[in-house]
């Protein structure tokens, strides 16, 4: 009796912490939907001409996915009830020091733009905005070392896009004058692939996890 | 160990911990920041009268906060479990663990007959 109680707390207990993922570190098909937008942002940011739309579909990006993972997990993944995951000691420590970074660079740049004297331009202006808005994400959605370098590359090339610029793409005229930049933006796509996989892997056990919880839900019902 | 002395550490198990209802809650409680009514509902079978019971003796306990709010215009009720909740959570599985071990196997009793 002790046995099957311990055995039913065990699980219980492995199902919230799955569970809880949901709401933090696991994005599923929204990782999907945040490395699909950085390749899309990357490669037509890199490759085709720059048109007022694109400028505005890109721009959009970074919102629009923050906007579904937001969505998805409070419609989708957590739809038996909000459950908040417990961040381990090292995770904080990881979060606090993006973080920083990012609340560092968004003071330098702004002070750095502020220090001029002369009348921010409204790029200027969208540029500095993008950033802090990237900070107030860090602080609230991008939690996990792939969430926070997809965001950023997302919203970092928001606020370049603000001031008629992109991250160049290995092989164009632009990566040639910029190759460092060029190189190290490689990064960005892939880790948009990495995360990709991840949101695959996070959804397939969330579909599995789905039928654990159903089977618990069914049994509670019919115990009672 | 003697009968009494087992008998004694039944008796020192945390009755407020150890009702299977309040075990269930503080289990899931323990493994997340944060949990709404409704996923507790779902997960432990309990009506919802009787979750709000248990959930009102284990806050007056004090190892769990309750917070009320409103999501719109639904009622939104989430619980945390305290510091004093961890602790009494984690000393009730060792106790349990030990009056485990000091109690006699059935079979084992039956083969020395």
């Amino acid at each position: 009796m002790a046995g099957e109680t311990q055995e039913r707390l065990g699980e219980l207990e492995s199902l919230t912490r799955d569970y809880a993922r949901y709401s933090r570190s696991a994005g599923g098909l929204a990782s999907v939907l945040g490395g699909i937008c950085c390749l899309l942002s990357y490669l037509l940011g890199g490759l085709l001409p720059m048109t007022p739309t694109l400028r505005v579909v890109l721009v959009a990006l970074p919102l629009v996915w923050l906007l579904a993972r937001w969505g998805m997990a409070r419609r989708y993944y957590q739809r038996f009830g909000h459950v908040e995951e417990q961040e381990s000691a090292v995770e904080r420590r990881t979060h606090r020091l993006g973080l920083g970074v990012t609340l560092a660079v968004a003071v330098l740049l702004t002070a750095s733009a502020l220090s001029n004297g002369a009348q921010l331009s409204p790029g200027s202006a969208g540029y500095l905005a993008l950033l802090w808005l990237l900070a107030l994400a860090v602080w609230r959605w991008l939690r996990s070392p792939l969430d926070f370098v997809v965001g950023a590359f997302l919203f970092c090339q928001a606020s370049l896009l603000c001031v008629d610029r992109v991250y160049p793409v290995i092989g164009t005229a632009a990566a040639q004058d910029a190759l460092l930049m060029a190189l190290l933006a490689l990064l960005f796509p892939l880790a948009a692939l990495l995360l990709i996989a991840r949101g695959v892997a996070d959804h397939r056990r969330f579909l599995q996890l789905r039928e654990r919880l159903l089977r618990l839900r069914d049994a509670a019902v019919g115990g009672t | 160990m003697s009968a009494p002395s087992r008998i004694g550490e039944v008796m020192a198990l945390d009755r407020l911990v150890h009702e299977p209802a309040r075990l269930l809650i503080l289990a899931v409680l323990a493994n997340a920041k944060e949990v709404e009514f409704g996923f507790l509902e779902q997960v432990s079978g309990l009506s919802k009268g009787n979750l709000s019971s248990h959930m009102s003796k284990l806050e007056a306990g004090g190892l769990i906060e309750v917070k009320k709010s409103f999501r719109g215009k639904r009622p939104l009720t989430e619980l945390r479990i305290t510091a004093a909740g961890r602790k009494a959570l984690a000393d009730y599985r060792q106790s349990l663990a030990m009056v485990m071990q000091e109690l006699p196997v059935p079979g084992a009793a039956v083969k020395r007959k």
